[in-house]
């Protein structure tokens, strides 16, 4: 119902910036995540969109009426805190209920709809409660019912999972997501666990210090990092980066005594620039670990030694230390049995490795782009 | 062995509160009591001491209650005293740390510690600022002020001419201000300790710094208004030391601004004929009914589910 | 911290803010008055600018000791002065010294008795001063000395405990508060240790609860300090509380003088006002806690 817009906002706090120069699109109907660490300004910038804060500078635009000096209330936003901030003297009917009390709205009317998001979380036999008669898992759904219940045209959520143990986490995970869709409802999602951003999101935007690194869908910021950063945060082992020496002549990258040929996606690239020292960037999925064998003829891979396997049920996870010191993480498949201290060689996915930028921490092309390279 | 170290070691930390209890408090009170079965007066402890005269005290306060009419003004003064102040001491701690809850923490902190000047003040000093402020002639602050705003045209004896509204109006006012920063900073430390959080959630939801109060702030707070209440009136039931000077300044009337302790201590210290016996009847009683309210308060408020026993079997 | 909503009218906020300003008037005036007075040649508090003249004779006089209509006789205001910082200094002590101990026993100590006990304490701080100070009176009439040169002596030792008592069970109370504070895992392990109750108490507790000790320095301290009842009662000998009650009916020409003295009498309290407001604020809050 509506599309949330962000113009060169920027919020300080004395002399911390905790937002700094975001731009950012909320599409309508659209499930937003904010993923970054702890401290990075995740909570500060849906605050800014609630209106909790007023912003530095920079503009806030819902659909296309500005909003930035707009009180929370005349945005009709719902929001969810962290630590749900229920009234612990109100019943869960009077908690659900408060938001449209003060909208003066009649005894009947309040009872119906408050009735009807309780059917539809599923608390409806709980509204007799105080909150501290109920489950974690129940508050949470009493929180989010009360955000709910004004029909809000934007659903602010700040970490309302983080409070639940980690099964509770994934249905309601699943829950949540099916219920935005349901009701059509433009939600931001504030979270530090990729995990839930890759899950439940339809677009992701990755925060550092106030910065936002990255916007797109979950597959893309997945796959396609535009930084160090974004492909370390993300995904469970995070991405392997492994420091490279361009060879230009032979477009080979040369890593401690292996070498191998440079993603060919960067031929081109590597070519026209002139890069000597990259970070070689690979998922522990695109990659393989095979064991040396004598006399064999090599495939290009890289050599390492193995430092610990972990097995996980149906696959292992191998970490191998490489000469040059590097730990990186392989998935491999149970069968395959390894010992620590054996001498393997570990075989990239090429299409799928990316390259960035020692210095800057960009990735190539995005460096090349920007001109900001080593 | 270890039983017995651990009595020694308890007695060392309890032993100099115990004989301070007992010598300050007990031992008074005992002698309180006694005394109200003698006729003693002036301290005339030699001739007096010794001699037993049963209830006859008791008796007398019976008597003054029933037939004398500046005894019978004490009692109503105290009724009056006690129940306006006590409605301004709760609502006017609440107004304030309501008011400064919602203004800037810098500015309110401040103002706060304004409100708290009554308390900390030497009592003589805060007697003696209140007794220019409203003394009855020109220099004094609320005559000149009147004056000059053309309400009065020539100065009023508030304290001794306006009988009796003028007296109890200064006693409430000046009573008032102290009991005020109790509330006021009970208030504002338990506001304090309300989550930010559900102030903003209401805020988002569209609510007033009033319906703020009303639905979510006051009655977070209901217990410390209720332990505000109940102490305020124990303690207003027993003050007198901040009337005592403005009454022997002559600035109040002294029959209609002396409450049942102030008349106790007169009694007892006073200038002009004491009578200790007496006074010490009536502080019998006045103990007894201090005695009752107070541990109805203890019981009322369930203080003793907020002590934890203490962790580990050491 | 996050506490309020930053986009609201601040309109309401400017207004509440005056309305407490307003409020406040009257207790502003009254005691800027005084201080204003005590330099002047007549009083202010008519609120006419006319009658100030600025002037620091009344302090002059006040340090001096001169007060018209006693005459020639000097009244030694520094020594008055002394007197009260004597009493409030020993309230302060005591009042400290009792309630560290006890409020450890209470905090940390499990022995029959303890709840009971501290309830008694709450009780014994709301009982009526007045019940008991006739008794006090009594005991002190019994066991005052009979040589007079000992009296003044006895006197200061009494008043000053007379009145810490007063004190001890709110400040017990406190202490308490300050120990619940600190983690029982500190405790636990000088324990184990092999130390003591009094040496884990004495040297690891106490210099922990630091701020907590001087909040009850200053909490008795700034009791002894506006103390006028006990001293009146007890003292033989004058403090400036006593002084003011005394000669506030000196006449009109000297008014500014004894608004001097109250000035010098309210110093101290100006001066933590200005200095410690947290410390101030933390003793104020009293016990209870949430
Ligand atoms: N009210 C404030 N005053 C001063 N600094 C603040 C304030 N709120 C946040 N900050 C600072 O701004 C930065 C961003 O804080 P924010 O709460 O937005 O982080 P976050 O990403 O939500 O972190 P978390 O995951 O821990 O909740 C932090 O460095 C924080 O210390
Ligand atoms: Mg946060």
């Amino acid at each position: 119902m509506v599309t949330v817009r962000l113009e060169n906002v920027t919020k300080r706090f004395g002399k911390v910036v905790a937002v700094d120069n975001a731009n950012l699109e909320i599409k309508d109907k659209e499930f937003m995540a904010l993923l970054g660490p702890s401290g990075s300004g995740k909570s500060t910038l849906l605050y800014l969109i609630a209106g909790i804060y007023k912003p530095t500078q920079g503009r806030i635009y819902f659909d296309d009426m500005d909003v930035t000096e707009l009180p929370p209330k005349e945005r009709n936003i719902g929001l969810v805190f962290q630590n749900w901030a229920l009234y612990p003297h109100m019943k869960v009917f009077d908690n659900i209920a408060f938001p449209l009390e003060l909208k003066k709205e009649s005894k009947e009317e309040i009872k119906k709809k408050v009735t009807e998001v309780a059917k539809m979380l599923k608390i409806d036999h709980l509204l007799e409660r105080y909150p501290y008669q109920l489950s974690g898992g129940q508050q949470q759904r009493v929180a989010i019912a009360r955000a709910l219940v004004k029909e809000p045209g934007v659903l602010l959520l700040d970490e309302p999972l983080s409070n639940l143990d980690a099964l509770l986490r994934m249905n309601v995970r699943a829950e949540l997501k099916r219920l935005q869709k349901e009701l059509g409802i433009t939600a931001i999602y504030v979270t530090h666990d990729q995990a839930e951003a890759l899950a439940m999101a339809d677009k992701i935007a990755v925060i550092r210090e106030g910065e936002i690194l990255q916007v797109g869908t979950p597959d893309d910021v997945y796959a396609k990092p535009w930084c160090k950063f974004v492909g370390g945060f993300l995904g469970n082992p995070p991405m392997n980066f492994v420091e490279s020496t361009v060879i230009r002549e032979s477009g080979e990258l040369l890593i401690g005594e292996s070498r191998i040929p440079a993603p060919p996606k960067y031929a081109e690239l590597l070519k026209k620039f002139d890069v000597s020292k990259v970070l070689l960037g690979f998922r522990p999925h695109d990659a393989e670990v095979i064991e040396l064998k004598p006399n064999m003829p090599d495939p290009p891979m890289l050599v390492g030694e193995v430092f610990a396997a972990e097995p996980l049920g149906r696959e292992t996870i191998v970490t191998v230390v490489l000469d040059d010191e590097t730990y990186v993480k392989v998935f491999a498949s149970k069968e395959q049995k390894f010992d620590v201290r054996d001498k393997v060689g570990i075989v990239l996915d090429l299409e799928k490795a990316l390259l960035f930028d020692k210095k800057t921490e960009l990735v190539l092309e995005r460096a090349f782009e920007k001109k900001e390279f080593s | 062995m270890k039983k017995y170290s651990n009595l020694f070691q308890l007695s060392f930390f309890l032993t100099p509160a115990l004989v301070i209890i007992i010598v300050f408090y007990l031992l008074p009170l005992v002698l309180t009591v006694y005394m109200s079965f003698t006729p003693i007066r002036n301290w005339n402890t030699e001739r007096y001491l010794s001699q037993f005269i049963g209830s006859y005290n008791y008796y007398r306060i019976y008597h003054m209650v029933k037939y004398d009419p500046i005894f019978r003004q004490v009692m109503i003064n105290t009724i009056i005293f006690v129940l306006i102040t006590l409605i301004v001491n709760v609502f006017g701690g609440l107004l304030i740390s309501l008011a400064t809850y919602f203004i800037n923490e810098k500015s309110s902190s401040t103002l706060r510690l304004v409100w708290l000047l009554p308390r900390m003040s030497p009592i003589a000093v805060y007697s003696l600022v209140w007794y220019y402020f409203f003394h009855g002639s020109e220099i004094g602050t609320l005559n000149s002020l009147l004056l000059k705003l053309g309400i009065i045209d020539k100065p009023i004896v508030l304290g001794q001419g306006v009988i009796p509204w003028g007296p109890w109006s200064i006693i409430v006012f000046i009573n008032g201000l102290v009991g005020v920063s109790f509330g006021m900073i009970v208030f504002s430390s338990a506001l304090s300790h309300i989550p930010r959080e559900l102030v903003i959630a209401a805020r988002v939801d569209g609510a007033t710094n009033w319906s703020i109060s009303r639905k979510i702030l006051i009655p977070m707070i209901r217990w410390h208004i209720l332990y505000v209440f109940t102490w305020q009136l124990l303690s207003l039931i027993t003050s007198y030391a901040h009337t005592f000077l403005l009454i022997e300044w002559g600035l109040v009337n002294r029959d209609y601004g002396t409450t049942l302790s102030l008349y106790v201590f007169l009694t007892a210290f006073g200038r002009g004929e004491q009578d200790q016996g007496l006074a010490a009847a009536a502080a019998t009683i006045l103990a007894i009914i201090g005695t009752v309210l107070g541990f109805l308060t203890l019981k009322i408020l369930k203080f003793e589910r907020m002590i934890a026993k203490p962790r580990g079997d050491i | 911290m996050l506490t309020d909503v930053e986009v609201r009218s601040k309109k309401t906020e400017v207004a509440i803010t005056i309305a407490i300003l307003m409020a406040s008037i009257p207790l502003f005036l009254a005691f800027s008055l005084l201080v204003l007075s005590s330099f002047s040649k007549e009083m202010m508090t008519n609120l006419s600018l006319e009658s100030f003249r600025f002037t620091i004779e009344n302090w002059i006089n006040v340090l001096q000791g001169k007060l018209a209509f006693t005459g020639g006789i000097r009244q030694n205001i520094l020594k008055y002065t002394f007197n009260t910082a004597l009493v409030a200094l020993g309230v302060a002590g005591v009042v400290t010294l009792i309630s560290a101990l006890s409020g450890y026993a209470l905090s940390r100590m499990n022995f029959r008795g303890r709840k009971f006990l501290l309830m008694f304490l709450l009780m014994l701080h709301a009982f009526p001063g007045v019940a008991l100070i006739v008794g006090v009176y009594l005991l002190y009439r019994l066991s005052l000395p009979s040589s007079p040169s000992l009296v003044t002596t006895f006197s200061f030792m009494y008043v000053i405990v007379a009145r810490a008592a007063l004190e001890v069970p709110m400040a017990t109370w406190l202490m308490k508060g300050f120990f619940d504070s600190i983690p029982w895992e500190i405790e636990w392990s000088a324990i184990v240790d092999g130390a003591s109750r009094i040496r884990v108490w004495r040297k690891i507790l106490l210099p922990l609860i630091k701020p907590g000790i001087a909040a009850i320095l200053l909490f008795g301290f700034l009791a002894g300090w506006q103390d006028l009842i006990y001293v009146r009662t007890f003292l033989v000998e004058p403090t400036l509380a006593t002084y003011i009650e005394a000669n506030l009916e000196a006449e009109y020409s000297h008014m500014p003088l004894i608004a001097a003295a109250g000035t010098l009498y309210l110093l101290p309290t100006i001066i933590f006002f200005l200095t410690s407001q947290k410390l101030l604020l933390e003793t104020h809050s009293g016990g209870i806690k949430g």
